[in-house]
């Protein structure tokens, strides 16, 4: 189907010849419309540019673009596939006005002609701007641009990155400000291109990058993403909604500076702070290291200030203070305490003597009392009277009891021969009886006996002198003899004496007689 | 305080703390004293930071697996491209 120059006489030919196809009979409609398209792809230039308002249009999810371009009297179809619609910049949209470029075939199973679109541009914007105007619409809507999302700016940055050309202009002045106005600073390069296929995807991936290894790199504080001035093709890569996305999502605050002071980018909109140019965003990122030493100076002196007014103050006060009576006399609390002190410590003397007097008689008066009832002896003598009662007693019963079995054997063999069967059985359970109520008696005679005895042996631990040991108090016998020493007449020096306390005995040498008179009244008048 | 150094920025924010407790008078003299010691020592850190006299740069660099390295920077100057 090889296209002939245009012709229209050959149009005027064809259209008063008849038909090829067939003799005067009627046409299929594959026919028709073989013929339509014959005509106008022979007819057409094979290129058209055409001037319309976009409508209808549909992106199909295979990627192909159906629209219809129109105006004020016609419409025209038309198609753009996946291959040609990837390199739009822009979005088409309805009502847009644009120039297509492509070339009219026929589409034979609808019946219709259609632009097959090869090219799309906006009328009356440039391409690069309506994208720009796009995608800034598109993220607005988004919030990406919000101010709720902007992060403030390190006033004290110790660590920043900066995301650009490492030949650029950009560089140069970035770093000479710094230099200039804060050089106590750390700065980390992530050079990327800037311009040209490629470059936005660089500068992506610098942006993330960097947040992601911002520990590793030690902290970072602050992000400049820019480039010097160009033209808009060279600043395109900043108008990429990838770069957009990266600053809006990295967790740095970011500064941007793109070109001069007209240009901004989506970038720009994107970041924490837009500056005018590279120097700017210097000039944004850091302060002037001699103002901050001045501060910190001033700094100091008000810690100064405030520390000696504070000493000032408390030394008034203490002045006040000093004034007052109780530090005219301060020993008179302390002498009031001392004379409590001694009245007490009087009349705990005096207690405590009164009741190692008072107990000292007790046990003087209990002493003979002891050594009368000389309990050990007499329990034991009880003891013994009891188990020898207890001997006699089942001794008699047992010597009683043989006696009665045997007299009622005798009995029973003559009653055997009186009434066999009759009294016998009664007699005997009698007896069972009589012998069981006496051991039951036996029984309690003995328990009552031995809760006496055990009461006595209470009442002598009670007594003893052993008791009155484990409240502290001894013995002291002399060693040969054992006599209980109860007179400092008894003692004389270097003598051994044995002395009884409540766990066991110890010997001791006596020095020092008059030592033995500890309080103010000897022991000896008292006893 | 931990064994990291202090940033500049939370030095000073630790030295108005100290300086507004000491006005303020909610602690006693002889702490005022110790705080404003330790403030002392503050400045003298910030100072510290602040006297360093040239900018440290360095290039950073992506390995093959994936982790940056930071490498030191030259600078040679007469390399702009774009302005």
């Amino acid at each position: 189907m090889a296209r002939q120059p245009f012709d229209p006489n050959r149009i005027q030919a064809r259209s008063t010849k008849p038909p090829r196809a067939g003799g005067g009979g009627p046409l299929t409609v594959s026919q028709v419309t073989a013929l339509v398209r014959e005509a106008i792809e022979s007819t057409l230039p094979p290129t058209v540019h055409v001037a319309g308002e976009i409508s209808n249009f549909k992106r199909h999810s295979s990627g192909h673009l159906y629209f219809t371009l129109k105006d004020s009297f016609s419409e025209l179809s038309c198609v753009m596939w996946r291959s040609s619609a990837g390199t739009l910049k822009f979005e088409p949209t309805d009502g847009l006005a644009v120039i297509a470029t492509g070339g009219i075939e026929v589409f034979e199973r609808a019946g219709r002609y259609q632009l097959y679109t090869r090219k799309l541009e906006p009328r009356g914007v440039g391409t690069l701007e309506l994208a720009f105007r796009q995608l800034c619409e598109k993220l607005s809507r988004e919030g990406l641009f919000d101010e709720r999302h902007k992060k403030p700016l390190p006033a004290y940055p110790s660590r920043i990155a900066l995301v650009t050309s490492p030949t650029g202009a950009a560089l140069t002045d970035i770093l000479r400000t710094l230099e200039r106005r804060y050089p106590c600073l750390e700065v980390i390069i992530d050079p990327v291109r800037v311009q040209g296929p490629g470059a936005a995807e660089e500068i992506a991936d610098a942006i993330r990058r960097l947040n992601a290894n911002d520990a590793a790199l030690g902290g970072i504080d602050l992000l400049i993403v820019g480039r010097g001035g160009g033209s808009l093709e060279d600043l395109w890569a900043f108008n990429e909604e990838i770069v957009a996305r990266a600053i809006f999502t990295g967790r740095i605050p970011t500064i941007s500076a793109v070109g001069h002071e007209v240009d901004v980018t989506v970038a720009d909109l994107v970041a924490d702070v837009r500056a005018a140019t590279p120097t700017a965003a210097a000039e944004l990122a850091v302060p002037v290291r001699e103002e901050v030493l001045a501060d910190l100076s001033t700094r100091a002196s008000r810690l100064l200030r405030a520390v000696q007014s504070r000493a000032e103050l408390l030394a008034t006060r203490l002045t006040a203070v000093r004034q007052r009576i109780a530090f005219r006399r301060p020993l008179d609390p302390v002498h009031r305490r001392e004379q409590l002190v001694d009245e007490l410590s009087g009349r705990l003397h005096r207690s405590l003597n009164g009741r190692i007097r008072s107990s000292r008689r007790r046990l003087d008066e209990i002493e003979p009392v002891i050594q009368r009832i000389a309990p050990h002896t007499h329990l034991r003598k009880q003891a013994i009277g009891l188990r020898d009662a207890e001997h006699r007693l089942a001794w008699a019963l047992s010597v009683r009891l043989a006696e009665t079995t045997r007299a009622f054997d005798r009995q029973t063999q003559r009653l055997d021969h009186v009434s066999p069967g009759g009294v016998l059985p009664r007699l005997t359970d009698r007896l069972e009886r009589a012998a069981a109520g006496l051991s039951t008696a036996m029984h309690h005679r003995l328990s009552l006996h031995s809760q006496h005895v055990r009461s006595l042996e209470e009442l002598l631990t009670a007594m003893g002198y052993r008791s009155v040991l484990s409240r502290g108090f001894s013995i002291t016998r002399t060693r040969k003899g054992r006599r209980v020493v109860r007179s400092l007449e008894q003692l004389r020096d270097r003598q051994r004496v044995a002395t009884e306390i409540a766990d066991g005995e110890f010997e001791s040498e006596v020095i020092n007689l008059s030592q033995l008179e500890l309080f103010d009244e000897p022991w000896e008048s008292e006893s | 305080m931990g064994k990291r150094k202090l940033t500049f920025e939370e030095a000073l924010e630790q030295l108005e703390t100290i300086a507004g407790q000491i006005e303020q008078g909610k602690i006693g003299l002889e702490e005022s004293i110790g705080q404003y010691e330790r403030g002392m020592t503050l400045v003298k850190q910030c100072r510290e930071i602040l006297s360093k006299a040239e900018l440290k740069i360095q290039l950073l660099q992506q390995r093959a697996d994936g982790t940056v390295e930071a490498a030191p920077f030259d600078r040679a100057p007469g390399m702009e491209k774009d302005s």
